[in-house]
């Protein structure tokens, strides 16, 4: 029976649209390096949602009254905007994360709203470099994460459904960069 | 002179590298002279095809090429608004103090002025055309440039003529217009290494062949010229709607062993085209500035030229010989100049160049604008407004009406996305080392 020695190295970056963290459990045979985004409801979606509800049952029961239509439409009202609520307060996309084995190689994980969990492993010797990039949208400006994969035309996103700030990408590239061995000089860092 | 405060600048115009042309060169040479004197610039253009997204030039230049398409002749389609987000998102990251706009035919330049000046930056505008003031279009581009030069912080134009011009078409007070010509790399454009033979002479023409450029002149002067001297040859490099004249006039003629067509040339050939020859003829019918006939006269060329803008101004009398733009009279200054060709010295007019003009010299000029640009006082919106109702009785509560829904997108935008959700980039420095290896001080990130 293997015990796993958790090191306590779990760090934690929150903003108002993410939440990162950083697991690192070292035990005597590997090391598994996992990072970790967490998408955070916002207000502004709870605000919509409600609002949206509103909107929707009051209308309903304003054409109800003026037109003496049956009750039933009210309820139908009532049933849709208990589903507008349900779908607006649920998330799309609830964590993406990356789990570093420096022996073998990445896993990207995404973890969509409904359970459903998307994986993709890329072996270590296929990783040429990982990088930061600014991407250019005709709107807005961000960075994003990516490796340079072996035999591959595009880059591969790690974080492919969410755009997380560049201080939570940094540590990510930083232990990426030392996983292949990529930079030279990570002492300035 | 006490230690100047370094800028950071953005740069913006649709014509920016991989075009080739006066203002792409410009805002290239300038940039690179101002990245020397320690300032930082950024550069903003629309994407060119596929380049699109963040590059980095030479000196550690980085160009944002904003994919919005272009629509018109390189220009981005104006929507007004449309480039507020994206323009706010450059200023923010980048730490920008100053935007430099070039060219007044440049949609992106105007849209990124107007909401530079709403978001309170100070703004320098550069003009590099001579425009007319009757035809429709220059009418309704004088409005425009009206518009955008009402809250413009300083001016700068490239010639006297030009500065002329500016302020008849916009209104501005002559006080805020700067005159900074252009330059040459004069380390580029050298004389051949030995002087040609002098049995035969060549003159080289290198232009766009457009009406603009003056190619229906070339095709009354270049039959002329051959049958008064038989051993005059000339090359005619560069390309365009009239090309189809002059292969004409060659054949009417049989002129096709003494008039040599190169079709376009590339900007990295021309100074090898350039040496071939003897004399430089430059047919514009308008030019603010000219800088093909200082790249001529930088290798050592004698300059024919039409006296039109501000050709005059460019050169020193014992270099060029002008002319009007009649044919005759060109052909006139043809005979002048090859007359004063023996006691031409291409090497003696290379180094003279080389004192005369310098890129170094254009960005620190710049530099003073720019100090006096950011001395410029704060005003706020209701002051600005009063400027922009005395461009017209209809257009000045037009424009105060677009500026009102620009500042009022922008306070949307503040709420939308709050400034300190926008990353500043940290300043990344290049090392000189052989795999270009980019390091970045991400500590404070």
């Amino acid at each position: 029976m293997l015990q796993f020695l958790k090191m306590a190295s779990d760090s934690c970056i929150v903003n108002a649209r993410y939440k990162y963290i950083h697991d690192d459990h070292k035990n005597p045979i590997e090391a598994i390096d996992a990072h970790h985004v967490l998408v955070r409801t916002s207000n502004s979606r709870v605000f919509f949602a409600c609002l949206s509800a509103l909107l929707l049952t009051s209308t309903a029961f304003s054409l109800s009254l003026l037109k003496d239509k049956s009750i039933l439409i009210l309820l139908w009202s009532l049933l849709l905007s208990a589903l507008l609520v349900k779908l607006f307060l649920r998330k799309p996309v609830e964590k993406e994360s990356i789990i570093i084995m420096s022996a073998f190689g990445v896993q990207l994980e995404t973890q969509y709203g409904r359970g459903r969990k998307v994986h993709r492993f890329i072996p270590i010797d296929k990783i040429l470099k990982p990088v930061l990039n600014e991407c250019v949208t005709p709107v807005t400006c961000y960075w994003s994460l990516s490796l340079i994969v072996r035999g591959e035309e595009e880059l591969t996103l790690v974080f492919k459904e969410i755009r997380p700030p560049v201080k939570m990408l940094i540590p990510i590239w930083k232990a990426l960069c030392a996983a292949t061995n990529s930079l030279g000089n990570l002492e300035q860092f | 002179m006490g230690e100047r405060s370094k800028h950071r600048i953005l740069m913006v115009s649709d014509f920016f590298y991989p075009n080739f042309g006066g203002v792409e060169n410009h805002i290239y040479y300038l940039s690179q002279c101002l990245l020397k004197l320690g300032h930082k610039v950024v550069v903003m253009t629309h994407a060119y095809g596929k380049r699109s997204g963040v590059r980095y030039m030479t000196g550690g230049l980085k160009v944002y090429y904003v994919p919005w398409k272009p629509f018109v002749m390189q220009n981005t389609l104006p929507t007004f608004y449309g480039t507020l987000p994206i323009t706010r998102t450059i200023l923010i990251r980048e730490k920008i103090s100053l935007v430099h706009g070039h060219q007044a035919f440049s949609t992106l330049c105007h849209e990124a002025l107007m909401h530079a000046r709403t978001m309170g930056y100070k703004v320098v505008f550069t003009d590099h055309s001579l425009y007319g003031f009757a035809d429709a279009g220059s009418i309704h581009m004088n409005k425009v440039l009206q518009f955008t030069l009402a809250d413009v912080s300083q001016a700068i134009c490239v010639s006297h003529t030009s500065k002329e011009n500016t302020v008849l078409r916009s209104g501005l007070p002559p006080e805020k217009v700067f005159v900074i010509p252009n330059a040459v790399d004069t380390a580029m454009f050298k004389p051949a290494p030995e002087r040609l033979s002098s049995d035969e002479i060549v003159i080289v023409v290198i232009s766009r062949l457009v009406y603009r450029k003056g190619a229906d002149l070339l095709v009354e002067v270049i039959p002329e010229v051959c049958r008064l001297y038989p051993n005059v040859r000339f090359i005619v490099g560069g390309d365009g709607p009239k090309r189809v004249r002059i292969e004409e006039m060659r054949e009417k003629h049989s002129l096709q062993d003494r008039v040599e067509m190169l079709g376009a040339v590339p900007h990295s050939k021309v100074q090898s085209v350039l040496i071939s020859g003897h004399i430089f003829l430059n047919s514009s019918l308008t030019e603010a500035f000219c800088i093909a006939i200082l790249e001529a006269a930088s290798c050592g060329l004698l300059t024919v030229s039409t006296r039109v803008g501000g050709v005059p101004e460019v050169l020193p009398d014992d270099m060029v010989v002008l002319a009007r733009p009649d044919p005759m009279d060109m052909v006139q200054a043809i005979q002048k100049a090859i007359s004063m060709l023996p006691k031409m010295d291409p090497q003696a007019m290379h180094l003279r160049m080389k004192k005369l003009y310098s890129w170094h010299d254009v960005a620190k000029r710049t530099e003073i604008v720019y100090d006096r640009a950011l001395r410029c006082s704060n005003q706020n919106l209701l002051e600005r407004l009063s400027r922009y109702l005395t461009c017209g009785a209809w257009a000045g509560k037009l424009f105060c009406l677009v500026m009102i829904i620009d500042f009022l997108f922008w306070h949307l935008l503040q709420v939308l996305q709050p400034a300190k959700d926008i990353e500043e980039v940290p300043d990344i420095i290049l090392p000189n080392c052989q795999y270009g290896e980019k390091s970045g001080d991400f500590s404070d990130a």
